[in-house]
């Protein structure tokens, strides 16, 4: 941001010498013609402030719209941008349009890493949202699996004292076989059905792990994201600075500026008032009738002579 | 020089029944080497045994059939009945074979074996569609009320309060027992089966007979033997024993005694032991006298064994129905070899047995239903027999020459008696014949002046006969025709001259 720039005001010397010039001319005038020359200067020099006065508002105007066109570039957004300690950046630019336009950049690895979370999440939410049959099939042949052997074993050991007791071949309409073989059947059946409403359980909670998982990877693949944003609390908070710092030296610019014009315009209007003060009092003397009104007495009655 | 006379008293001739597997020099003369149409008598005597009294009159349902079963179906109520069977057909009653076959039901043998169960009476027999009488008709168990799963079997036992079945030709080694007390279930409530295919001791055999004996289930293959324990409970009986190389050669040949369960196995007559303590079950050889011969009359059996054991007369009966011969072992004891004594009925025409809850013993024959009783075979007579083994006096080398015979005989009233002798083991017997007279026996106060000689009781008779011939080894025999008069053999003298040396 380079300096505040400066309102000149306007420049006194080339107004002072037209006016004096003017006044000679007049001066010239009423030598030459003593008895209308009051009337005709108190009429130019009343003209001349009106006209002062008018020249006076237009150059006020000028400086208002040039300050106001000032404080608007002064006050302008500037562009800027952030960049964290893990390369991923934020920028925030005006766009072509005069809109805002904000963008976030992850680093290379931020992004790898988000894309392989993203992917995660989608794995997960994709196996949370399928069916749970195969899985509990999968899990129900992994404990079977774990759980056959020792059925296995019982099988044989009942077997063999069946075998010891000639009763391998028993047959009964209340039991079916022997009520030990009843017995072991119902008993691995039971352990059966239980690992089948457990590998129903465990699918169903995996289902949901799943989706947890799904959840967490997905909230995990928005963390560098989130990073970013916290990491630019910072920066915008620099930027706010600048940006109100900015604010404050378009205003005192504005303020200051705006002090000479006024300053200006009170001079004029006075200079003005007072050309006009003159003017009106020499269309006042000239009107009225007075048996002796030199040059000197003007001279006189403008500090001249 | 005149020389003494040797008497060899032959007392209580053959009271050890028939022996045909010792040498005859060297047997015991308590031996004998015949021993037909005669039994132990209580005296321990060999005597002829009684005849039969045919009890049927109208046996027109049998025609020209034998009765090849026969039954007492004892029920809580009402009088029992006797079962039979023979022509294809079942009978009912002694007097009048009633034919009570199920309408429309064929018969294609007579080969039944009927038990008592739960007032009711179930007969079986292999191919053949059970039967059950209930003391009105006989009908089909399948068309029982509730009847399921009745089997076709050819063994059937009723114990432990259900009947097990077996022989099914399909499954040879499988029991199948019905639901408690219901003999027509077989696939409800606590029936059940057992299949033993894996338990016989030697690897296969098939379920020939079954037994319960001392509470245990005793399964009899052809050539082993299973018993199981707690077949009170038959889902959970265990297997108690096993018998390899001993089986059963026919369902029929089993019988109880009270202490033993008889059976004919391929090598004789067997019995199983009670032994308590041991709890096992030893075998011990009961035909040991005459295995060989039991063993050829049991290859040769090609039509139905038949047994009975009557405890009145203490005598365990198996017949060789097609070839008409019958064994009788005595049960009162056994010999030092632990054989039975035992004696031989040849052509009695006897094809069943039954012993009734009086301990009368019913004969099936082809006149029908007879009784076990009497001196005559239906009003006929029957020879008895008796022939003693080779008799050396002691001294083999030198020869005997038999001079007289003097046999003692209780009973046989008004027989003709037939005294044989033959030596050095030729067939050609010398005969001495002799009729014993009319001995009526008379009893105080019974029978009447002048009508009856007064005796003590059986009438003994002596007699002295010539003998002729000579020969190192003498046989001795005696036949009768019995007559209607019991016979005993109380002794036989036999007086001989020992002769010179050979």
């Amino acid at each position: 941001m380079g300096p505040f720039p400066t309102v000149q005001p306007p420049v006194e010397e080339e107004s002072k010498s037209g006016f004096f010039d003017f006044l000679g001319g007049l001066t010239d005038f009423l030598g030459n013609n003593t008895s209308v020359l009051p009337g005709v200067l108190g009429g130019l020099l009343t003209g001349e402030a009106y006209g002062r006065l008018s020249d006076v508002g237009k150059e006020a105007r000028m400086g208002a719209d040039e300050l106001a066109q000032r404080q608007l570039e002064m006050s302008q957004f500037k562009p800027f941008t952030v960049t964290t300690a893990t390369g991923s950046g934020f920028g925030s630019m005006m766009g072509a349009d005069g809109g805002l336009q904000t963008t976030m950049t992850l680093s290379p690895e931020e992004q790898a890493l988000q894309q392989q979370l993203f992917g995660g999440a989608g794995d997960f939410f994709g196996q949370a949202t399928q069916p749970t049959d195969e899985r509990e099939q999968e899990i129900f042949k992994r404990m079977r699996t774990a759980m056959s052997p020792e059925e296995q074993r019982q099988r044989l050991e009942q077997e063999q004292r069946m075998a010891a007791q000639g009763r391998l071949g028993v047959r009964t309409a209340q039991f079916g076989g022997t009520p030990e073989q009843l017995a072991l059947a119902k008993a691995q059946e039971e352990a059966r059905n239980s690992a089948m409403l457990g590998a129903m359980q465990q699918a169903r909670q995996e289902q949901m792990q799943q989706a947890a998982l799904g959840q967490q990877f997905l909230g995990a693949g928005y963390m560098p994201q989130q990073q970013l944003v916290a990491g630019l609390q910072p920066g915008l908070g620099q930027q706010q600075l600048e940006q109100q710092s900015r604010q404050f030296g378009s205003g005192m610019f504005g303020e200051a500026t705006m002090s000479g014009l006024e300053a200006m315009l009170s001079s004029e209007m006075a200079r003005a008032n007072l050309l006009g003060g003159v003017g009106a009092n020499l269309l006042s003397g000239a009107v009225t009738p007075k048996p002796a009104f030199g040059m000197s007495d003007l001279l006189g009655l403008l500090g001249k002579g | 020089m005149a020389q003494e006379l040797k008497s060899i008293n032959l007392v209580a001739p053959a009271f050890k029944g028939i022996n045909t597997e010792d040498s005859p020099l060297a047997q015991d003369p308590s031996f004998a080497e015949i021993a037909d149409n005669a039994v132990i008598d209580k005296r321990g005597r060999i005597a002829a045994r009684k005849g039969h009294s045919v009890l049927t009159t109208d046996k027109t349902a049998l025609g020209s059939g034998t009765v090849r079963v026969i039954k007492e179906f004892d029920r809580s109520v009402g009088s029992n009945v006797i079962l039979s069977a023979g022509n294809s057909k079942i009978f009912t009653g002694t007097t009048t074979l009633t034919d009570a076959t199920p309408g429309g039901y064929t018969i294609t043998a007579d080969n039944w074996k009927i038990v008592n169960f739960n007032d009711k009476a179930y007969l079986f027999q292999a191919s053949q569609a059970p039967l059950v009488y209930d003391g009105t008709s006989v009908v089909r168990l399948d068309s029982v009320a509730g009847a399921a799963g009745v089997v076709q079997g050819n063994e059937v036992l009723s114990a432990f309060g259900r009947l097990w079945v077996t022989g099914v030709s399909s499954n040879p080694s499988v029991i199948y027992w019905s639901d408690l007390l219901i003999g027509h279930d077989y696939s409800g409530g606590t029936s059940g089966s057992i299949d033993i295919s894996k338990v016989w001791p030697d690897g296969y055999d098939e379920i020939v007979a079954l037994a319960a004996h001392n509470g245990l289930l005793i399964i009899f293959g052809k050539h082993s033997i299973v018993t199981y324990s707690g077949a009170e409970a038959p889902a959970t009986m265990a297997l108690a024993d096993t018998v390899a190389g001993v089986g059963c050669v026919n369902r029929d040949t089993v019988q109880y005694t009270g202490t033993d369960v008889l059976f004919l196995a391929h090598t004789g007559l067997k019995s199983f032991g009670r032994t308590v303590q041991e709890k096992s079950l030893p075998i011990s050889s009961l035909s040991g006298n005459i295995t060989k011969d039991i063993i050829s009359a049991l290859q040769s059996e090609n039509t139905f064994f038949r047994s009975v054991y009557s405890p009145e007369e203490s005598f365990y009966l198996l017949t060789f129905v097609g070839q008409n011969i019958t064994y009788c072992f005595d049960v009162r004891g056994t010999l030092e070899n632990g054989s039975y004594r035992v004696t031989r009925w040849l052509s009695t025409g006897f094809s069943s047995y039954a012993r009734e809850e009086n301990g009368d013993l019913l004969i099936g024959t082809n006149n029908g239903i007879s009784q076990y009783t009497g001196y005559e075979d239906n009003g006929a007579t029957y020879r008895f027999k008796y022939y003693s083994p080779s008799l050396t006096f002691g001294d083999a080398s030198r020869i005997k020459i038999l001079k007289k015979l003097k046999p003692t005989l209780v009973g046989a009233n008004n027989a003709s008696v037939f005294i044989k002798w033959a030596y050095d083991f030729k067939s050609n017997y010398a005969t001495a014949e002799f009729t014993v007279g009319d001995q009526i026996t008379g009893f105080y106060g019974v029978s009447e002046y002048t009508t009856v000689e007064f005796t003590g009781g059986a009438l003994t008779n002596q007699r002295s006969l010539n003998a002729t011939g000579y020969g190192t080894s003498v046989v001795v025999g005696l036949e009768a025709d019995i007559k209607g008069s019991q016979l005993s053999l109380q002794e036989i003298n036999v007086m001989a001259l020992i002769g010179k040396l050979l």
